[in-house]
This record gives structure tokens, C-alpha cells and sequence, in this order.
């Protein structure tokens, strides 16, 4: 008998979990049209999928959006789904795979490319925004000539410091137009000063960080042609990660093990809040929340500058209608209010950056704490060294998987930085080579 | 098959009925058996149509993807054995990742079946209140393999981690156990030791069927414990062993849930388990084809590793049936 069972038994789950591993996906099924109601009849009610990403003071900020919405519409109300950066990017591309993605979603030049390109968005040229947004913004960030979102606010990268914990160890403050040399000048002299186990600066290990740095000595920005011509400056890279590779003996940058611990705007994994790191990469519309982890402790300044200037300033934020969005038209119809009413503008303030509708920002700025301005600082401190944004084109990101891989082996004392160079240009010269064909 | 065949009959019936009667005539010969198959099949229908549908016809589908390219998002295109050819040839991220799952087997997987067994020896003893110790040591189990315990672990075992600050009371200084390259895999191998529930039920039961004459014999022959359980419970207890061990390799091969959790495959692909590789490719990379590809490589692997268990297990797995022989 019991061999029998035990026999059976094995055989059975053996089946079961073999059928269970070779699984890959279902057909896909295309096209699903319009959910009734959306025929231009505006008063039935609609519900609306939306997604966005942030910060929690973000959250909070676009769920009241949504309610002063529905006050004015009643017959739209919101599903919403938020979540933080990492894990919204993660989740979108089974959504698109199965064809599920939400009626409005946020967007970040980072990956409309990516998502424009394989069809998801849907084109909102016809969403009438003279006078709100002009032109030539708009016309900049058409891909192939269709809009497939639309800008919700200006953005820029820079840097944000703990201007409290270097003053208190007497350490010059970081100046707006910093040159990279006295950056990492900044890094060695605040090492001395610093307490054990407290770093001026984090290592770095993703391909943008670095991408600032070549394009401020002018050598341009890694993928060009969208994704078509490689371009990795090797003497620059050697030169960057070689100082960096200095500040990992001297301990002027934390452990490798720290490094990969990190994670932004979590109170006890942010570099900054842990009280770890004296600086960071910020935004504009991030900044906020961390001030929000550390308030008045920190003050803000734009990414070290080269002869070609440094960092960006340029709207990043969209909101997008995806293709299978069951209510476009109700969807289209909010995006617009979201950018073009003050009432709405008022509610989620800068919490987006600054708001690219110059009269919703002109209307907001009194109101405004001496916290929130520190967007508005940043922004002003960045746009007039700023350099293009320069984002991965469509299928580069198992590259940028790499090129952080690669990195962190180096940072862990793995590989050579010579290495690394050459697998990080091997591989993105044959990603060029395909896109190219 | 039949289900089908009837369906057909049905529709046949409807628009040609002297077709449909000779297809009846044809049937009547077999007819006893027929029928009564035929309820059988009606009433396992529902698991039947579940299994055409949602497993089987995956399985199809997915065998023709991986001859494909197919970004989910447009129509697949065919290229043939590309897929295997690029996947054997110069992927990297494969070789790193079947490594790494090889070794997570190899440690997981014995550990595992060590200390459920212990455990549940201990389990097997006539203690009194010993059903509360069965169902505390046997609840977390419960919530097993789910994504709140990896994030748990992944809490416990980071940086500032509770683990480091407990180790932080003895003066040690704890390093990212999952942030480490040295350390994340064994703290994943820890994780999945540690979920030992499931198994540890199955040796409790398999303890119990053992008579209790054969080790009160060998007592009277003067057999010491260490004998006695290698003697009697190892013999007794190897199908249950077997079948263990069999499911523990196709379970850990598969692993996924920890490793996508806590610690995202790396660092530096330190942890970058077969099944997350593949998950990168399908989900993440948009390459769906690829993705394909490497299940059915995934499948042929653990297939033989079973065959392979099989064949073994004819040298060490003893059923009472045989008479204790060895096959």
C-alpha cells in the first residue's frame, strides 16, 4: 500500500508542478473597444482607473485632486493605485503585457520612450492646451510626432544637502555651480571633518549619474539616436570611477554593502534621513518629500556643472491615456482640468514640481510654506546651467540592468573598472547594433 | 477526447439527423461502457476544461513562443531555434543564474530535508501538550512562502536590521546580510530552510506509520538509539525521504518569491535565481519569446533531475511491500 500511495503521490505533484513551471503566458487579446458611456454621453457615470507613483505626501495630494474632481463631476469618481517609484515600474509591465494598464496614468521621461513605442499610450495631440503650455515645450516632447502625454509640471535634477549636519561640522556649504572638481573637493575635505560611519557623499552605480558628468565636459549623452548610436566616453569613465574608486579606500564614500541598502524616501533606508550620507540626488518634484523625512535640515543645489553646464531642467512628469483605457474621452477630459484649473492646482500644489501652467504657479506661490519653495529653488538654481534630459530610448533597460550590475560588482571590488568598461560597451554597442537595423 | 466527441454528436444531431443516427448505430456497440465514462467525464469537467484551458493550452503556447520573438505587445515573429541557439551561446546572465540555482538546490534542499526531519523526530515524541508544540512550530508555515515573510526577512537581515542590532549587543559587527555578495544567497538558503513546515508534516506522518514492534525488537536485541535510527527509521522512513527530496529540488529550481522580494537577484547577480532571470526576461525586457525559451530549458533540467532521483532511488528507497529488499 504505502509505496503505492508514496509513489502516486510523487507522480502526481511531480506533474503538477512540471505544468506549472513551463508556463508562460495566454494569448493576448487586443482592441477590447470602448465600455459604453464613454459615446460622448458626459453624464453617465464613469469610474476611472489612475496610477501614479511617489512619495505618501505625494499620495495624499493627488487622492484630494481627485476628490475636488468629483465634486465638480459627479459622475466621474476614481480607482486609484499608488505606489512607490521601484515598485510602480516593476508593476506597469505586466499591466501592459495583459493589457490591463489603467485609464490615466503617470508617466516619467525616463520611460515614456519605452512605453510610447510599444504602442500602449495613447496619442493626445487633440487635447486643446494653447496658452496653458506653449508650443515649443509641447512640440519638444513629441515622440514621432505624437504627444502621448501630458506634461503636469517642470522638473530638474540636482542635489540636495543637509545643510545642518555640515554646518554643525563646520564644512563649507556646496555652491550653486559647483564644478565636479569641487565636488569631489567638497567630498575630501568633509571627510575630515565628518564623524565615523557619516559619508559627504554615496557611491554611485547607475548609468545616469555618471551620463551627467560626460555630457558637462561635452562628450554628449550615452544612447543617441534613439538607441541607435552608442556612446560611452572611455577616459571620462576611467577618470569617474577611478576618483571614485579612491573614495571607496579612503572611506569617503560609504561600503558596498551600505550602498545597496539604500532606498530613497524610506525613513530608516534614505541615505540622507539615516543620517548617513551628507548629500543626495533630488528633484523637483521629489525634494519635498524628503524635507518631509528631515524638515528644515536640508537646502538644495544643482548637480555639479562642467563646460557644458550640468544636470537638466525640463518638464518630466506626464500623465498619460493608455490604449486600453476603457474611458478615453473622460480620461482626456481630466488631464486637462488637472493641468489648466487652479482649484485642482491649488490641491496638489508642488508636489508634482512646479506646476507647468504658469497661472496656477503664480496663484500658488504666495500660499506657499518655505518648505515647499525649495522646489522652486532648486529649479531656479538648475535651469540656467541645465543640459538636455537625455533618457534611455525603447530597449535599452536590460542594458541599464547591466550597467548597474556591472558597476556594483566594481563597487564590491569584483571586476576592474577597465572591465567594466569594456562588457558596458559591449553590450550597449550590440543593443545599438540591433535597434539600428 | 470522448466529451468532445460527443459535443459533436449533439450538433450533428441537430442539422443531419440520419447521419446522426447511424453515428448512434455505430455507438451502440460500446454502448455499456460509453455512458457510464461519459458521466464520469461530465462530472470532472469543470477540472478538466480548467486544465485544457488555463495549463495545457499555456503549455502549447508557450512551447511555440519559444521558437519566437514576441514582445508581448506586437504580433510574435518566428526565428526558429535563435532563442536556445543565443541562450547557450553567449548569454551570461543564463549561465549566472543556472549557477546560482544549482546552488541554492544543493545547500537548500539537504538542509531542509535535515532539519524538518529532526524536528519532526522531536515532534514524534509522547510528551504531554505536544499537539501545542505541533501547531506552534507548525504555524508560520501557514504564512510559509508569502510575501510578507520575505519582507520581513528582508528587514530583519538588511543593514539595520533587527539581526544586526541583536548581534550589535554582543559587541559583533553585523554586515548587509542581503546586501553583501557573500552573504545574500545563504541568508535566502536560511529563509528557505527555515519554511520547513510542509515537509516536517509529511516526515510526521511517515513516522507514525512506522511499527512500533520493530523498535521494541531491536531494544531487546540491545540496539542503541543511533543504531536504531539508523537501522529502522532511515529504512522505514526512506519513501517519504524520497518524495521530500523529489519535491524540495522542483520547489527550490522554481524559487522565486524571496529572491524577487528581498533581495531583487542581487547584489551583483549574487542571487539572481533561474526563475527571477526569467521572470527579468519576459516582464521586464519585454522579451516573451526568450522567456519561453528558458521555461522549457527550466523544465528539461528539472526533468532529469528527477529521472535521475528515480534511478537513484532504487538503490537507497525501501518499500515494506518488497519485504525490505532493495529493488
Amino acid at each position: 500500500m504505502k509505496q503505492t500511495v508514496y509513489k502516486g503521490l510523487t507522480l502526481l505533484m511531480l506533474s503538477a508542478m512540471l505544468a506549472l513551471t513551463a508556463c508562460g503566458s495566454g494569448g493576448s487579446n487586443k482592441g477590447e473597444s470602448n465600455a459604453p458611456g464613454d459615446n460622448g454621453d458626459s453624464n453617465a457615470p464613469v469610474k476611472l482607473k489612475i496610477m501614479w507613483q511617489g512619495a505618501d505626501i505625494r499620495h495624499q495630494a493627488m487622492l484630494k485632486t481627485q476628490e475636488v474632481y468629483t465634486s465638480k463631476n459627479p459622475s466621474v469618481t476614481f480607482s486609484p493605485e499608488y505606489m512607490a517609484w521601484d515598485d510602480y515600474w516593476k508593476k506597469l509591465p505586466t499591466l501592459a503585457a495583459s493589457h490591463s494598464l489603467p485609464d490615466v496614468l503617470h508617466m516619467d521621461g525616463a520611460y515614456i520612450q519605452e512605453y510610447a513605442t510599444r504602442g500602449t499610450l495613447e496619442d493626445l495631440s487633440d487635447i486643446d492646451l494653447t496658452g496653458v503650455i506653449d508650443e515649443k515645450t509641447l512640440e519638444n516632447l513629441k515622440i514621432g510626432g505624437k504627444l502621448y502625454g501630458i506634461p503636469i509640471s517642470r522638473n530638474a535634477q540636482g542635489m540636495a544637502f543637509n545643510k545642518e549636519a555640515l554646518e554643525a561640522a563646520g564644512i563649507e556649504l556646496p555652491k550653486k555651480d559647483w564644478t565636479w572638481d569641487e565636488y569631489f573637493d567638497f567630498a575630501r575635505n568633509a571627510r575630515a571633518k565628518l564623524p565615523d560611519g557619516v559619508y559627504p557623499i554615496s557611491d554611485t552605480d547607475t548609468w545616469d549619474f555618471y551620463q551627467y558628468y560626460q555630457m558637462s565636459f561635452g562628450k554628449g549623452s550615452i544612447i543617441q539616436e534613439e538607441g541607435k548610436k552608442f556612446n560611452l566616453d572611455k577616459e571620462l569613465f576611467m577618470k569617474f570611477y577611478g576618483i571614485h574608486a579612491e573614495f571607496r579606500e579612503k572611506k569617503i564614500v560609504p561600503p558596498a554593502d551600505m550602498v545597496s541598502s539604500f532606498k530613497e524616501n524610506d525613513p530608516q533606508a534614505d541615505p540622507m534621513a539615516s543620517g548617513k550620507v551628507m548629500t543626495r540626488g533630488a528633484t523637483v518634484g521629489s525634494v519635498g518629500a524628503l524635507e518631509q523625512l528631515m524638515p528644515g535640515k536640508i537646502d538644495v543645489v544643482n548637480l555639479p556643472v562642467g563646460p557644458e553646464g550640468g544636470g537638466w531642467a525640463q518638464p518630466t512628469i506626464f500623465l498619460s491615456v493608455s490604449t486600453d483605457a476603457k474611458h478615453k474621452d473622460a480620461a482626456k477630459a481630466f488631464i486637462k482640468w488637472f493641468v489648466t484649473d487652479k482649484a485642482a492646482g491649488e490641491t496638489y500644489g508642488t508636489n508634482f514640481g512646479i506646476p507647468i501652467y504658469d497661472e496656477i504657479y503664480t496663484a500658488l506661490e504666495p500660499t506657499l510654506a518655505p518648505k515647499e519653495k525649495l522646489g522652486k529653488k532648486l529649479y531656479d538654481t538648475s535651469i540656467d546651467k541645465a543640459m538636455p534630459f537625455s533618457p534611455a530610448a525603447a530597449g535599452w533597460t536590460e542594458w541599464i540592468d547591466n550597467y548597474k550590475k556591472t558597476m556594483d560588482a566594481v563597487m564590491f571590488g569584483q571586476k576592474s573598472i577597465e572591465e567594466a568598461y569594456n562588457e558596458i560597451s559591449k553590450s550597449g554597442n550590440a543593443i545599438a547594433e540591433k535597434s539600428g537595423k | 477526447m470522448l466529451l468532445k466527441g460527443d459535443e459533436r454528436e449533439m450538433k450533428v444531431e441537430a442539422v443531419h439527423k440520419p447521419a446522426a443516427a447511424k453515428l448512434r448505430l455505430a455507438k451502440k456497440k460500446v454502448k455499456g461502457t460509453n455512458d457510464n465514462n461519459l458521466a464520469g467525464y461530465i462530472f470532472i469537467s469543470p477540472w478538466l476544461l480548467g486544465f485544457l484551458l488555463l495549463t495545457a493550452w499555456p503549455i502549447i503556447q508557450s512551447f511555440y513562443l519559444s521558437f519566437t520573438e514576441y514582445s508581448l505587445l506586437e504580433a510574435p515573429t518566428w526565428t526558429g531555434t535563435d532563442n536556445y541557439a543565443n541562450i547557450f551561446s553567449s548569454d551570461n546572465d543564463f549561465k549566472t543564474s543556472l549557477k546560482v540555482t544549482f546552488l541554492f538546490v544543493l545547500f537548500s534542499v539537504p538542509l531542509k530535508l535535515f532539519f524538518s526531519l529532526m524536528v519532526a523526530m522531536l515532534l514524534n515524541k509522547s510528551l504531554k501538550g505536544m499537539n501545542l508544540y505541533r501547531t506552534a512550530i507548525y504555524f508560520p508555515s501557514l504564512i510559509g512562502g508569502s510575501i510578507a515573510v520575505s519582507a520581513l526577512w528582508r528587514n530583519m537581515f538588511n543593514l539595520n536590521g533587527y539581526f544586526n542590532h541583536v548581534l550589535a549587543w554582543f559587541g559583533i559587527e553585523g554586515v548587509g546580510w542581503i546586501t553583501n555578495p557573500h552573504t545574500s544567497l545563504g541568508t535566502l538558503i536560511l529563509l528557505n530552510t527555515w519554511q520547513f513546515g510542509s515537509t516536517m508534516v509529511i516526515f510526521l506522518a511517515g513516522l507514525k506509520q512506522i511499527p512500533n514492534e520493530l523498535y521494541e525488537s531491536a531494544s531487546v536485541d540491545g540496539a542503541s538509539k543511533v543504531r536504531k535510527f539508523f537501522h529502522i527509521t532511515l529504512p522505514m522512513l526512506s519513501p517519504v525521504m524520497f518524495f521530500n527530496l523529489v519535491l524540495g529540488i522542483i520547489g527550490s529550481f522554481q524559487m522565486f518569491t524571496s529572491a524577487f522580494i528581498i533581495t531583487q537577484g542581487g547584489p551583483i547577480n549574487s542571487t539572481y535565481m533561474y526563475a527571477l532571470f526569467l521572470y527579468d526576461k519576459a516582464f521586464k525586457h519585454y522579451q516573451m519569446g526568450y522567456a519561453s525559451a528558458l521555461a522549457w530549458i527550466l523544465l528539461v533540467i528539472v526533468a532529469l533531475m528527477t529521472a535521475i532521483n528515480f534511478l537513484v532511488s532504487r538503490y537507497w528507497v525501501f518499500y515494506e511491500t518488497d519485504g525490505g529488499k532493495q529493488k
